[in-house]
């Protein structure tokens, strides 16, 4: 199952921080060696000022050598920085943590910093310091400080690019302190800003500049973002959802295909794990997910491929029920030892039988249970239970009848209504034409030039 | 008379003594009057002609095409003509030795002038006074240049000529109907002159009027301590004629003789470069000069010079752009290309460029006579190699293709590609990025629609040789890393249009090694398809022919649905043959091409070794329709939705042979596809696939063997699926096992197939497992359920329609049906969508295969790419 692992494709594109633990999970699965996932974690927290817990992993990796020197100089190091951070954001910290400050603090950044100033002698080096001490505490490890710092730093900061470390610093930090709520608006906000981060740069000036395209740093920075989301949106309660709206929105799908294909596994599962909370009001998008991502999947099969996705293609695309099973039972191990899947192996099972037996009542009218429950990966008194649940839970009831003589369910569908269907198919019409109407008589109100200037553009 | 003739003959070479220039100028008189008043025109047309001193090559075809036209001309003027243009070169060429008889020589000749002047201005022929006045003119200028002062003579022809013309003037307001109009516009032009040159000579106008004598003493004075010199040459000169000396060679029927010794190199070239691109110059003589003078040039910037004027001169030969350079010559002038890049690449301080400072031409140079210790030359060995490149081409258009020449001149390819390398090795060692980015296109549309052993073939002559650029092909590396890398220095390079055909060139080797998804990818992160319309010919040409080939590349992938999409777009145009420039445009519909369209048509045809099959191409688009027609045309149940069409070439290919009454056997690749198609439709898929099967062409697809499994196996499935649509309604129920055996298909892949169909909603019917049957439930519909839904279709589309128009309108999207979220989109996010609209839209013209992927490349990359197209334009 190693080779459907996709820690090593997913770490280059995680923050340093945020790979402790994908390794740990790594560690726990047995996937790979336990040395060779422990050399790498030291070979991680060596780099960082997590000076003790590098020394833990060395003492474990090797336990009969003498600790490194230069660990303790590290750690001198770091504390005498940390200190001296400290002091320097301390002053900020005071001043703003004064209620009468907060109170006077309003949404326009340079008045604030133009208020700090006058009254409080704080300059926006100061505030800078906030963030490098911020930086270092996420540094150590002491994630829950570094985002109240950081947290101050962004509100104050006008600087665009320290605002958006700092916005990606707090989600990390967010993150690994399980805050998932705050997670989430984190994630929001850091969205929000990179979608907005584009088009203020120049386009079509300086042609030559390949190094810095903005488009180019967009997809990087999405493609980061995705990556993180993944820690967001499997721990959040509603994340699942919210992954295939995110995801799914014409941006980030196609940064998926053009950058990172093996988020599509991420995917897939979400679509599955999502079936049943899929009603209510969410957006066509969501309700549609399958059919949109089995499209993906197809096109993007050349690049990337797992059993997960395998699974939809054989069921939506192949129907092939055989080989759906095949690869569920391959998926269901990936889900199993996934970092982020692992959580939801039940689920994810439970959600994809229902799929193929939705798809197989839809297509045959009489079906043997035992076979079902054999394409279900389920024994046989196991598999009638679960038909017999299906049945009642859905609104295929009516039409399903288990004869338990010959061990088989009858599908009667009557064939929708000629006049359903017509009624069904010009069900939006009315609305459509209003909202036609509406758009006519809006921009007959706006001013003339509005459709000019939007052909300019 | 003879005299005369000899002479035109003469004319021929670069060279004339003077004692026959001076016998000329005096016999000049009667011919002369006559031509000029015979053909005033022309003959001035002629003469300035004969007379420029320019050497680029646009104005030297002209010249050329005046000399085709004029040829009969010539003899009846041919004196006066050589006479301008021998004095041209007489006067600059060796100053010194001919120094005392040119300059008798122009006195006589100004004076011959000025009485052809006077005689014009007898009869009050303005027309011939005009052009002699310019000639006149034009002495005394060359007169200036050698440091003479003005001849008295001149002066005295102006003043009478200014005299005369006043009195012409007032004559002619007299009288005015009396001149002709040609007359009369030489008269003012004759005026405007006259008071322009008089302006320049004012001083010496005035010394001369104030007293004529003493001018006239003074010109003398300048004269005569050299008078003695002449009688001397003239012998020398003789002597030259008569007995040869070792160091002299004689050239040229004139009697002239050329010294080529290193000293004079410099000297003999200026000669040659002057005469180069003048009417009547013998253009082998002038080869064969330049390339004696190779042989002794000693120096490397003697050797650099003599190559330059050689190629081009060379280049020169046949100007004429119909045709071709003969290959012999072609392959000197390789052989010099490749001896001046080896030159320049060895010595380092030696460097072509386009643009230097102007420079003595006539003295010898090297690294230590120059400030900065590079000598800069004149020249550009990218247009030698372009020029080389493109006569290649042009004689490839010109062989026939079936004949065994072609076949030899295709080897040269060989040589010519090496040299292009060279000179990319040359241009990596100067760090010249512009000329280098055009040689790496040159190489690379060299190399990128051939097979691999033949760039193999190509790069084993490039390792072999002493230049090599920095990327070449290694034994055990893949073409494709080649291309890449080409592709890749030329995306750096900050030209767009090469940039453009990279792409494209890069693509179509992507389509031509069966990469289709990388290669559909590149193309639609590209944007190409939004911009090309505004690409040159040749570019738009190139884009034809990467979409033809990338849906080949998606047929022998037996992607059957986007090779029909993709190639549908061209042949729905029918003109398939032009659009790949692989032959010239049907005259239909009364257009009438000009010739100069015609020729330009021509020139844009690509050798025939590049061509793309048409046939083959045809076969594969005709296929691929088929397989996804057929079925569709089984579902079709009620008449009016017979006209959703997929491809309407086929469509109409198929009705035609439905209305045959009589079918032969098949015997073109159409007869064959089309009576598969029958036997598709009546379920006879064996038959079906043995006529496609036995389509000829296929021999000539790579992997045919692999292509034609794929087909049969396509042509089971889609058989199976017409036998279904078209049968549906005669059963209850099927046998799955039954459909298996007939179509040959596992019983698995029926299973899937049709549960497929059942899925899509394509056929009504559930499947009974237990009894391993397919149970139809076919609804009968009857009329007015019929019309309703037709109706709601209708008012669908309608609504659709108008959406599409409003939002066209608008320019915004704010679509209301499927994006809800679309509403709090910020502007970007509108003209995204709107890009990507855009892109579904040209996407549904291609066929709905691309439509959604085109939209999603709009942004990410995509974007980016978009910013650089837009750039482009």
């Amino acid at each position: 199952m190693a080779e459907y692992d996709l820690t090593k494709t997913i770490i280059p594109h995680c923050d340093r921080h945020l790979v402790f633990p994908l390794l740990a999970h790594l560690a726990e699965s047995e996937l790979f060696p336990v040395e060779q996932v422990q050399a790498a974690q030291y070979e991680l927290a060596k780099e960082t000022n997590m000076v003790d817990y590098a020394v833990s992993l060395f003492e474990q990796l090797h336990p009969d050598e003498e600790v490194p020197p230069e660990f303790a100089a590290k750690r001198e190091n770091a504390v005498s920085t940390n200190e001296r951070l400290q002091q320097e954001a301390q002053a900020v910290l005071d001043v703003i943590e004064k209620p009468e400050v907060a109170q006077a603090l309003r949404q326009d950044k340079n008045q604030n910093l133009q208020f700090l100033k006058d009254h409080y002698n704080v300059t926006l080096d100061q505030i800078t310091a906030l963030y490098n001490f911020g930086k270092f505490q996420y540094s150590y490890g002491n994630y829950s400080g570094a985002a109240d710092y950081l947290y101050h730093f962004r509100v104050l900061s006008t600087d665009p690019d320290l605002t958006i470390s700092a916005h990606w610093g707090k989600l990390a930090c967010d993150i690994l302190t399980g805050k998932w709520d705050v997670a989430l608006e984190e994630l929001n906000s850091l969205r929000e800003a990179i979608d907005a981060r584009a088009p203020s740069m120049p386009q079509f000036g300086a042609a030559s500049s390949s190094t810095a395209d903005p488009a180019l740093a967009q997809l990087h920075s999405r493609t980061w973002l995705l990556h993180w989301s993944l820690f967001v949106y499997f721990n959040h309660p509603q994340g699942r959802t919210l992954l295939l709206e995110t995801f799914l929105s014409p941006t980030y799908l196609n940064t998926i295909q053009t950058s990172s294909p093996w988020i599509l596994r991420y995917l897939a599962a979400a679509a599955v794990l999502s079936r049943k909370s899929a009603s209510g009001a969410l957006s066509s998008r969501v309700r549609h997910s399958i059919r949109e991502i089995v499209k993906v999947i197809q096109m993007e099969e050349y690049q990337y491929q797992d059993p997960v996705t395998q699974f939809l293609k054989e069921l939506y695309v192949e129907f092939d029920f055989e080989a759906a099973q095949k690869e569920l039972g391959k998926a269901e191990t990936i889900v199993a030892n996934d970092f982020f899947l692992g959580e939801f192996r039940e689920e994810f099972m439970d959600n994809a039988r229902y799929l193929i037996s939705e798809a197989y009542c839809r297509i045959h009218q009489r079906i043997d249970i035992a076979d079902l429950s054999e394409r279900l990966n389920l024994s046989r008194d196991e598999g009638e239970k679960w038909i017999v649940n299906l049945i009642r839970e859905t609104r295929m009831g009516a039409d399903a009848k288990i004869d338990l003589e010959k061990n088989v369910i009858e599908i009667h569908r009557p064939p929708l209504p000629i006049y359903q269907t017509v009624i069904e198919k010009t069900r939006g019409l009315a609305f459509r034409t209003q909202a036609l109407g509406a758009a006519m008589s809006r921009t007959q109100g706006a001013p003339e030039a509005a459709p000019a200037v939007v052909e300019a553009q | 008379m003879s005299r005369f003739f000899r002479a035109a003959g003469d004319s021929d070479s670069d060279s004339s003594s003077s004692e026959e220039e001076e016998l000329m100028s005096s016999d000049d008189e009667g011919p002369k009057q006559a031509a000029p008043a015979a053909k005033p025109v022309m003959s001035r047309f002629l003469k300035s002609g004969g007379d420029s001193d320019s050497s680029d090559e646009s104005s030297d075809d002209e010249e050329e095409m005046s000399d085709d036209d004029e040829q009969e001309a010539k003899p009846k003027q041919g004196g006066r003509f050589l006479h301008g243009a021998s004095s041209g070169e007489e006067s600059d060429e060796d100053v010194k030795r001919v120094v005392k008889s040119a300059k008798d020589k122009r006195l006589d000749d100004m004076e011959a002038t000025g009485k052809a002047m006077d005689n014009a201005l007898k009869i009050n022929d303005w027309v011939a006074i005009s052009t002699e006045f310019d000639k006149l003119v034009r002495m005394a200028q060359r007169q200036q240049n050698v440091a003479e002062p003005v001849p008295p003579f001149y002066l005295r022809t102006l003043i009478d000529l200014e005299k005369s013309l006043n009195a012409a003037v007032a004559k002619d307001k007299e009288s005015k109907k009396k001149m002709n109009a040609s007359n009369a516009r030489a008269l003012t032009a004759v005026k405007q002159k006259v008071k322009k040159v008089a302006k320049e000579f004012e001083s010496e106008l005035k010394r001369y009027q104030e007293d004529p004598e003493a001018f006239e003493r003074d010109f003398q004075a300048t004269f005569v301590p050299e008078v003695a010199a002449p009688a001397k040459t003239k012998k020398a000169k003789k002597g030259d004629e008569d007995e040869e000396d070792e160091d002299f060679t004689t050239v040229g029927k004139g009697g002239k003789a050329i010294q080529f010794t290193p000293e004079s190199i410099f000297k003999n070239l200026q000669v040659v470069q002057e005469a180069r691109g003048k009417k009547n110059t013998d253009r082998a003589e002038q080869i064969r000069i330049l390339e004696k003078l190779l042989e002794v040039a000693v120096t490397p910037y003697q050797k650099i010079r003599v190559l330059l004027a050689l190629i081009a001169s060379r280049f020169d030969y046949n100007s004429s752009v119909a045709t071709h350079m003969p290959p012999e010559l072609w392959l000197s002038a390789q052989k010099e290309v490749d001896q001046l890049i080896a030159i320049v690449a060895e010595e380092p301080a030696y460097s072509i460029q386009e643009i230097t400072e102007d420079y003595d031409e006539l003295v010898e140079r090297s690294p230590e006579t120059e400030k900065d210790g590079i000598v800069r030359i004149r020249g550009s060995v990218i247009s030698f190699v372009d020029r080389l490149d493109d006569e290649f081409t042009k004689s490839l258009q010109n062989i026939d293709p079936h004949g065994t020449e072609y076949v030899d001149r295709l080897k040269d390819e060989k040589v010519l590609y090496s040299t292009i390398c060279r000179a990319q090795a040359l241009y990596e060692k100067n760090k010249q990025e512009e000329p280098l980015g055009r040689v790496v296109m040159r190489r690379l549309e060299h190399i990128y629609s051939k097979p691999d052993p033949v760039v193999v073939a190509l790069e084993a002559t490039v390792a072999s040789g002493d230049l090599k650029p920095s990327v070449i092909l290694s034994s055990d590396d893949q073409t494709s890393s080649l291309i890449h890398s080409l592709c890749v220095h030329l995306y750096k390079s900050g030209n767009s249009l090469l940039r453009t055909r990279a792409m494209l060139c890069h693509i179509y080797h992507y389509a031509l090694h069966n990469d289709f998804h990388t290669a559909r990818d590149m193309l639609l992160m590209s944007h190409l398809q939004e911009s090309i319309h505004n690409a040159d010919v040749a570019t738009q040409i190139l884009y034809n022919r990467t979409v033809v080939q990338l849906g080949l590349s998606a047929f022998r992938c037996g992607l059957i649905k986007e090779a029909q999409a993709t190639l549908q777009d061209i042949f729905a145009t029918q003109r398939v043959k032009e659009l790949l420039a692989q032959g010239v445009h049907q005259q239909r519909y009364n257009q009438v091409l000009s010739p100069e369209q015609e020729k330009a048509e021509r020139q844009r045809q690509l050798p025939f070794h590049m061509h793309i099959n048409t046939e083959l191409l045809e076969a594969a688009f005709l296929v691929s329709s088929m397989l996804v027609e057929i079925p569709l045309l089984a579902s079709i149940d009620s008449e009016d939705q017979k006209r959703k069409v997929i491809s309407k070439p086929f469509r109409r290919l198929l009705d035609f042979a439905d209305r045959q009454v009589f079918t032969g056997p098949p015997e073109s690749t159409r007869d064959h596809i089309m009576q598969a198609s029958k036997a598709l439709q009546n379920g006879e898929w064996e038959k079906c696939r043995d006529l496609i099967q036995s389509i000829k062409i296929w021999s000539l697809m790579p992997e045919c063997a692999a292509v034609k499994e794929m087909l049969a196996k396509r042509i089971q499935e889609e058989g199976l699926r017409t036998y279904l649509f078209t049968y549906a309604p005669h059963y209850r129920t099927l046998s799955l096992s039954l459909l298996a055996k007939t179509f040959s298909i596992s019983l698995r892949s029926v299973t899937s197939l049709v549960s497929k169909m059942i899925w899509t909603e394509e056929l009504a019917a559930a499947l009974d497992q237990s009894a391993g049957v397919v149970v139809f439930n076919r609804v009968e519909l009857t009329r007015t359920q019929q019309l309703a839904q037709t109706l709601a279709d209708k008012v669908n589309a309608m609504v659709e329609q108008s959406e599409k128009s409003l939002d066209q309108r608008l320019g915004v999207s704010n679509t209301w049906n499927d994006r809800p979220d679309g509403g709090k989109g910020d502007k970007r996010g509108e003209q995204t969508q709107e890009r990507n609209r855009r892109g579904d839209r040209r996407g549904g013209a291609r066929g709905g295969a691309r439509g959604g992927r085109g939209a999603r490349f709009a942004q990410g990359l995509g974007s980016q790419m978009a910013g650089n197209t837009q750039r482009n334009r």
